[in-house]
């Protein structure tokens, strides 16, 4: 009985979830190491992407690629891209993976381990935001040889706003799975159609006030919007019209109730649909 | 001992047509990933659009010509999402095509047919030059009505008569690409790093002028850069690299007669050194 005890405390608990999270990240990284040129087609790529649009964004300045364009554009794009590698990756990866295991035909096994759930979701995505975070560096770097030193105030506060940001988009990101589960293959379509429901609505390339008004007003009930601006002002040190969308307090508390409240809401979701995939039978099917 | 005799032209182009109508009878299947390719390239352009008008304000139009050539932005821009649909569509399907084989153990029996790869490969082309048209051709009229300009300006029939000469030569490059795919393996990286190089040689959102001399030389080596620039200076008068239409589009002639040439050259060779070590059928 006093073995069975501390059994399964050693299957629950903190210290169980961590160790879960690192034996699922270290067999994600172990996949990812595998595929060396994937690894150095990921930067080749982040790199030509922004080349390509500083170039595009260059051809509005008066004397094009000499000008070398303003340090408020290089920072609304560099930041703006920051912010966008790090949701896409989250909202996408948790449900492509969900999916592959799926088609591999081992996501019924693995829910028969004891093992979090919650941790093997987190697990899916962490190795790749570390990635993340490499390359954001190295794109940052890259947009201020070609066009100057990027602005950049306010580290902490803009840190914590990336961090609640990311935390609320792990959130999505299981609210994404849960409905992987759901629509299966359609997935895949639908998490094109948000990607790119994001790049406008959310304005990560291009400031709020390009949109037409009505859209702005759309992009106001999307707590991903504030994100981006409350990231992208804080770090440029609040040039005249930043934020655009509310005062910095009040985009920072939105920020950070999304960052609170959005993974509970996500993970209820998900719990929800797996348990219907396990009632139906559907957890394998593809 | 039963020969096999080989198959009359007649009979590769059942093959092949029957090749592109299996894809495209798929496709259909997925109304909404057809969608998505019209949407995306209007989306990827109303990017450094709307980038260009915040910055800019009224000078954007004037700042824009005194770059490109033209006040037109809008036009200029959709017109290089859309041709950047058309070429990653080609480098997409060709090599997913293969790929995909490959992964669902396939493609080793469909080389055990007396149908060669080069019949295949013509009809996976075919069914992707009709996809990949269409999408780029619908996302340009959708844009231009949504931004509201004349998608009709210029010299519509020229600009088509460049998007159709640059198919040929576009799928005889997808086609070498489809032989480093086979050899590498590891398609899908590939062709994300692949469609951005393409992108950025082939100037999707500025003349390659900007760009230093010797990559503008290697953009020039690069076929749909010239049926991009043909498309834009029929168009909207941006000016062909050779100053008139007829040379540029020599230019494109000669890449139809060697890409292909080449394309196939390379992917038998490939093909050929795979079936003699490891088999296809391994990825």
């Amino acid at each position: 009985m006093a073995a069975q005890t501390i059994q399964a405390k050693l299957l629950t608990g903190a210290p169980a979830w961590i160790s879960s999270l690192l034996a699922m990240s270290r067999k994600e990284l172990t996949i990812m190491v595998r595929y060396p040129v994937e690894f150095v087609a990921s930067f080749g790529q982040i790199f030509l992407i922004v080349i390509v649009l500083t170039l595009a964004g260059l051809m509005f300045s008066p004397n094009g690629v000499q000008s070398g364009g303003s340090r408020q554009t290089s920072g609304i794009v560099v930041y703006g891209f920051i912010v966008f590698m790090f949701l896409s990756d989250t909202l996408w990866t948790i449900g492509y993976n969900v999916r592959r295991e799926q088609k591999q035909g081992t996501l019924e096994q693995l829910y028969l381990s004891p093992a979090s759930k919650s941790a093997s979701l987190v697990s899916r995505v962490t190795v790749t935001l570390v990635w993340t975070g490499l390359l954001s560096v190295a794109s940052a770097a890259l947009m201020s040889v070609m066009l100057g030193r990027l602005p950049f105030h306010n580290l902490p506060l803009g840190a914590f706003v990336l961090v609640m940001a990311l935390s609320g988009t792990f959130g999505v990101g299981f609210a994404f799975a849960a409905l992987t589960l759901r629509i299966k293959e359609a997935g895949q379509t639908m998490a094109n159609l948000i990607q790119f429901a994001f790049m406008m609505l959310c304005a990560p390339f291009f400031p709020f006030s390009a949109l037409p008004e009505w859209i702005q007003n759309i992009s106001r009930l999307i707590p991903m919007s504030y994100a981006v601006d409350s990231f992208r002002s804080t770090l440029m040190g609040y040039p005249e019209g930043f934020p655009e969308l509310a005062s910095i307090e009040v985009e920072v508390v939105i920020v950070a109730a999304f960052g609170l409240l959005m993974p509970v809401l996500g993970l209820w979701l998900y719990r929800r649909e797996e348990n219907r995939a396990r009632r139906t039978g559907s957890l394998s099917e593809y | 001992m039963t020969t096999i005799a080989d198959p009359s032209l007649r009979q590769k182009l059942s093959a092949a047509l029957a090749e592109t109508r299996l894809r495209l009878l798929n496709i259909s299947r997925y109304p909404g990933q057809l969608a998505m390719e019209i949407i995306i390239p209007i989306i990827f352009a109303a990017m450094p659009m709307l980038l260009g008008r915040a910055t800019a304000g009224a000078d954007a139009a004037a700042n824009f010509e005194a770059n490109t050539g033209t006040t037109n932005y809008v036009a200029f821009l959709l017109i290089g999402a859309s041709t950047f649909t058309i070429v990653t569509s080609a480098f997409w399907h060709i090599a997913y095509w293969l790929r995909f084989e490959q992964e669902t153990g396939t493609l080793e029996a469909v080389y055990l047919t007396p149908t060669g790869s080069t019949t295949l490969a013509s009809g996976v082309a075919l069914y992707s030059a009709v996809r990949g048209v269409t999408s780029s051709l619908l996302a340009y009229l959708i844009g231009c009505v949504v931004f509201q300009v004349n998608p009709f300006d210029g010299q519509v029939l020229l600009a088509f008569l460049f998007v159709l000469f640059g198919l040929v030569p576009l799928y005889g490059v997808a086609l070498l690409f489809g032989a480093v795919v086979l050899r590498v393996k590891e398609s899908n990286a590939l062709i994300g790093l692949m469609q951005w190089v393409v992108a950025f040689l082939m100037g999707i959102f500025y003349p390659i002028a900007v760009l230093p001399p010797l990559v503008q030389t290697i953009a020039k080596a690069f076929p749909p850069t010239w049926m991009l620039n043909g498309v834009r200076s029929a168009l909207l008068g941006v000016g062909y690299f050779f100053e008139t239409w007829y040379l540029d589009m020599a230019v494109l002639w000669a890449f139809m007669l060697f890409a292909p040439l080449f394309g196939f050259w390379a992917f038998h060779r490939v093909e050929n050194g795979i079936r003699r070590n490891q088999g296809m059928g391994e990825f």
